[in-house]
């Protein structure tokens, strides 16, 4: 009856260690995780007509891109290295194979920190971007504002309200005691809001179009103090073959509006002279002034700085969904970037320490990483490739 | 006997070698092309079909040999592929609505898609908007 000796000695469970199990398992939930990022975006590009391609529009670098992809293929072979070498027990060679994987870590999250560096310069990010022409032009006045009102508080520090303060702004000037240069600079606050002022009276009036807005933008920039080689001093909108130069850009690369704005049509100023090399032209008081370029002595440009927080207006059609899918992929992949970091710090910082009880750990950080590298090999074609072809 | 299967196959595992300096530069190779099809002149759907294939094949390269999974045992399959296809649903989910709709997207920014914020002639003498913004 007994069956006892015909029962074999089984042994449940897989036949891998648990801890490489538990990567597998959490490795699961992840496919889960970046599947549905990365099948939303491909459902929202193709869902959205209009979805924004052109890489001056997204800033989107596929060099970029490609290195990093590159350098994410070096550190996954690093990583196989480092395993082997450890199973060898040659724990010298499997430590400074890590240092590479972690080297080439810190070089992808350079690359990507450079990427969202031109997004956060060119305001690419999510609810900032305007997508409709009415849009943009609101945007542009938003931020004269608050350009304006920190000029202003830079000015006249304290807590009184804005409009306080361009009281007393306006009574420094009169005043006897202000001393010449700070009279300048108030004077130079003064006419630049008196500018803002016009402009955004003409906004809210519904007078101007995206084209007359961003010329005048380029006008507000590029006024400038100059001096003469005669010692003559003057202000004005000062073109030295650059005025007008973004409002073409966007004539070339916005897709959105290549064919309702003609070139040329926001154009607020027909008599701006042809310059021919070595020219430069001045406009004051309506007047444009055309001289040569080596008799400008002394040339500054008075609210470039002020400016500079102004961002050219670009109305990009599903521009916010974009940017938040975009941040969304890259920055969860950023974020496990570092994780990864993490695991082979924790195994550097053994030195010559290092031992075999490491193995599994550097097995799974491994698993981990060429996950991460999975990712990217993805990411790199939806992302940077398949939009800009 | 399913024990003694896995187990032999995880000793092979044990003595697996695959060339990694081949699978990395066959991963090289894969990437250079992705770049190459990104500047030839062929329609997108071509180039989009030849770099996700591309896509394709590193992820095999990647997960067959640097992640070991030839190797492994038949738990791969049973660990895996209920996670891939519930992976799918989102996506499928939101793919009738959202990636193949019949209608017209009916949203703001397409309604005045590429269309001028026209000016409008406000009569002399009039303060049309006056104050609306302040």
């Amino acid at each position: 009856m007994s069956h006892s000796h015909h029962t074999p000695t089984v042994k449940m469970g897989l036949p891998i260690p648990n801890s490489k199990l538990g990567m597998w398992l959490f490795l699961g939930t992840e496919i889960m995780f970046f599947t549905a990022f990365i099948g939303s975006y491909i459902v929202l590009y193709f869902g959205s007509p209009g979805w924004p391609t052109d890489t001056h529009v997204t800033h989107i670098n596929v060099i970029a891109g490609g290195i990093n992809t590159f350098v994410l293929i070096c550190s996954s072979y690093a990583v196989v290295v480092a395993h082997e070498a450890m199973g060898q027990r040659n724990f010298k060679r499997a430590w400074a194979w890590l240092a590479g994987t972690f080297v080439l870590a810190c070089v992808f999250l350079g690359i990507k920190g450079l990427e969202y560096k031109g997004k956060f310069d060119h305001d690419i990010l999510p609810g900032h971007i305007a997508e409709t022409d009415q849009q943009a032009i609101d945007k542009v006045v938003n931020e004269m504002n608050l350009a304006l009102d920190d000029w202003l508080n830079e000015l006249i520090p304290g807590e009184e309200p804005p409009h306080a303060k361009r009281i007393a702004l306006i009574e420094e000037i009169e005043s006897d005691e202000t001393d010449e240069s700070r009279k300048e600079t108030l004077k130079d606050f003064r006419r630049l809001d008196r500018q803002f002022n016009q402009l955004r009276d003409e906004v809210v009036d519904n007078k101007l179009t995206l084209p007359q807005v961003t010329h005048r933008l380029e006008d507000l920039r590029h006024i400038a103090y100059i001096e003469t080689i005669s010692g003559k001093v003057m202000v004005g909108v000062f073109d030295d073959g650059t005025l007008g130069a973004h409002g073409h850009e966007e004539e070339d690369h916005g897709e959105a509006h290549s064919e309702t704005h003609a070139p040329g049509a926001g154009d607020t100023d027909p008599d701006r002279p042809q310059l021919a090399e070595g020219q430069v032209a001045i406009r004051t008081d309506g007047e444009w002034t055309t001289l040569p370029a080596d008799q400008v002595t002394t040339k500054y440009f008075l609210y470039q700085d002020v400016l500079s927080s102004v961002h050219h207006p670009q109305p990009i059609l599903y521009g916010n969904i974009f940017a938040s899918t975009y941040f969304l992929m890259t920055g969860f992949h950023a974020i496990h970037v570092l994780v990864g970091m993490i695991l082979f710090g924790l195994v550097l910082m053994q030195g010559p320490r290092l031992n075999e009880q490491w193995t599994d750990w550097v097995e799974n950080s491994g698993l981990y990483w060429h996950f991460v590298d999975l990712v990217w090999i993805f990411l790199f074609p939806l992302l940077y490739i398949i939009p800009g072809i | 006997m399913a024990y003694e299967e896995t187990s032999s196959e995880h000793a092979e595992h044990g003595h697996a070698h695959p060339n990694y300096l081949g699978v990395f530069l066959a991963l090289c190779v894969c990437t250079v092309l992705s770049l190459v099809f990104d500047i030839l002149p062929w329609s997108r759907a071509t180039v989009a079909v030849l770099v996700l294939s591309i896509a394709v094949a590193k992820a095999q390269f990647v997960m067959r040999y640097f992640m070991h999974l030839k190797f492994e045992g038949r738990w791969k399959y049973v660990l895996l592929l209920p996670t891939s296809i519930l992976a799918c649903g989102l996506p499928l989910a939101l793919a009738p609505d959202i990636g193949l709709h019949y209608y017209t997207v009916d949203v703001p920014q397409v309604e005045h898609s590429g269309e001028l914020a026209e000016p409008i002639e406000v009569p002399e003498g009039t303060d049309a908007g006056e104050g609306g913004a302040h």
